[in-house]
């Protein structure tokens, strides 16, 4: 006898159930070894960390500066990008720990769910702690550092949906790691973690991207988060900070938000689809390997 | 002339350095894609904060303390997550057991390890010194590069022996391990002045943060290359001194924990737990 069609792997209710109990399996993996409190303080560390290793990397260049638009600039840049770090390279970390630490890849991969969409779903759990490190942040420099974040104008609607928008980028851009994960060793994870920082350096995160090369410029011009983060500054600040992207209106910001978003998950179906293949006939998911 | 029983003893613990050295050695050149996600990424990832001080148009001698820095993180990582953390990475998967069978000292792996680590980390903070000095032209003052070098040799050491240290802390650890090593990056970033000197936290902090041997060595390097303009810590005459203090008591607190550990964790029976 055939399962009732809403539980047919693909269908869409069956997707959005495989997501949720892997975010669930995700968020107890990530949270369940600690006391609430305890994990807050993990959680809210690495944030706050490298936004005071900006303000002091400005302070003591300017100390007039550190809380003046510079400082603004480059926070708000490092504080957002936090997402990118913990949720794409998240993604793909999940193979790693699944194939080699707990060895149970290979059942998820043999139940009748979509591997695509287990890993999104552990990605959701990721989500949920960049939230809270990037809202710890925001408060933090806000509050304690007092810089003028968000105006009684700031459209915080809006923020939100830009934020959910740039999320979707890049949780895909974790399903095109986590195929790549699925056919190298553990300790390429290096190799995704550089991909990060990479990211962090071409999409002007922490500077104006005018201050970087010219190669290096136009390659920043064809990332969907140079223009996400520029957007996130545009609505909390209510001005442009980027010379090379003052010309581009806020709408234009939105459209190559949304095109690009397509087209990341366009081949990183693809892709996936391609790593997982290479995977299965090279015998490489229940793989182990560490040094 | 030493008895023949500690002859042996020397001889297998020195093949277990060797042994465990090698596997590192080995594969930080198997692995292609180690080499490139080891030394090309994080240089790139580095250079976002030498732009930041680009952006600001600080004196290029702050690109230089980045590039230091960058360096040295290399290393700081690799003893976080490849010394502090691994015997939880051999226990996940069911390889410290022979560890603990084998009949040699725990602290000769794990020399092996730190040995073996030391040399892979390097290309990377070679990557990192080349690429700053040809790409961003930050000065790096050959003439004083000797002196510079013995204290990084004194530094690594404490550096390491304090990953022994943290080692035998993780031995009994479950997933907090992870948690806990990437509570001490960023946040030792921060407080090592990884990309800024150290002193810009106040004393208070900076002095606290000196127990670090990696802070003060880092401190110590900076002055020796760029004198007065490095806003040194401390006198850099009392820091190798310290260097060799932190060493010398890293190695015996290492010893001695780790057997505390191993005794506990044998009386638990949590040498063995998998997937905690």
């Amino acid at each position: 006898m055939s399962p009732p069609a809403l539980d047919r792997p693909g269908t869409l209710r069956r997707q959005a159930d495989v997501i949720a109990a892997s975010a669930w399996l995700g968020w107890q993996i990530d949270a369940n070894w600690a006391d609430p409190f305890t994990f807050l303080v993990f959680s809210i560390a690495k944030p706050l960390a490298t936004s005071l290793i900006l303000y002091f990397m400005v302070r003591i260049v300017s100390p007039a500066s550190a809380t003046g638009d510079a400082f603004l600039f480059l926070f708000l840049g490092n504080t957002f990008f936090l997402y990118v770090t913990e949720v794409m390279i998240g993604i793909s970390w999940a193979v790693f720990r699944d194939r080699e630490d707990y060895e149970t890849l290979k059942y998820v991969y043999l139940a009748p769910i979509p591997l695509r969409s287990y890993l999104f779903g552990r990605g959701m759990a990721k989500m949920g702690t960049a939230t809270l490190g990037v809202t710890v942040a925001l408060l933090f420099g806000r509050f304690v550092l007092h810089l003028p974040i968000g105006t009684p104008h700031t459209p915080w609607g809006l923020v939100v949906l830009a934020v959910l928008l740039g999320l979707v980028a890049v949780a895909w851009l974790g399903i095109v790691l986590a195929g790549l994960s699925l056919v190298v060793a553990r300790h390429s994870i290096n190799l995704n973690e550089g991909l990060g920082g990479v990211l962090y350096l071409l999409s002007g995160a922490v500077f104006p991207i005018e201050v970087l090369p010219g190669f290096a410029q136009r390659i920043s011009l064809w990332l969907p988060f140079t223009y996400w983060l520029e957007l996130l500054r545009r609505l909390i600040l209510g001005r442009s900070f980027s010379k090379v992207l003052h010309g581009v209106s806020d709408g234009m910001l939105w459209l190559v938000l949304v095109l690009s978003t397509v087209g990341i998950a366009v081949f990183a179906w693809v892709w996936f689809r391609f790593c997982e293949h290479v995977a299965r006939s090279r015998g490489l998911i229940d793989w182990k390997t560490n040094y | 002339m030493l008895p023949a029983d500690w002859r042996e003893r020397l001889r297998l613990n020195w093949g277990a350095v060797q042994a465990r050295a090698r596997v590192r050695i080995v594969a930080s050149w198997r692995e292609k894609s180690w080499i490139i996600g080891d030394t090309v990424f994080p240089f790139l990832a580095m250079s976002a904060f030498i732009l930041v001080y680009r952006g600001l148009h600080a004196p290029r001698i702050y690109e230089a303390f980045v590039v230091l820095g960058g360096a040295m993180i290399a290393y700081w990582n690799n003893v976080l997550w490849s010394m502090a953390s691994q015997f939880f990475w051999e226990k996940e998967q069911g390889q410290l057991q022979l560890y603990m069978m084998a009949p040699v000292s725990r602290m000769a792996i794990l020399f092996g390890m730190a040995l073996g680590g030391m040399v892979m980390t390097t290309s990377r903070a070679i990557v990192i010194l080349t690429g700053g000095v040809l790409l961003y032209h930050v000065p790096l003052p050959l003439d004083r590069a000797f002196p510079a070098f013995l204290l990084f040799l004194l530094t690594l050491g404490a550096v390491y022996g304090l990953g022994m240290i943290l080692s035998s802390l993780f031995l009994l650890w479950g997933r907090e391990v992870w948690h806990t090593a990437t509570l001490f990056q960023e946040p030792i970033h921060l407080l090592s002045g990884f990309y800024f000197p150290v002193r810009a936290l106040g004393a208070v902090t900076a002095g606290l943060a000196s127990l670090l041997p990696i802070t003060l060595g880092l401190d110590g390097i900076r002055q020796i290359l760029y004198g007065k303009a490095a806003h040194g810590l401390i006198p850099l005459v009392w820091i190798p001194p310290l260097q060799v203090l932190l060493l010398v008591f890293f190695l015996f607190l290492a010893h001695r924990s780790l057997a505390l550990m191993e005794n506990l964790g044998k009386r638990e029976g949590r040498l063995t737990l998998r997937g905690g």
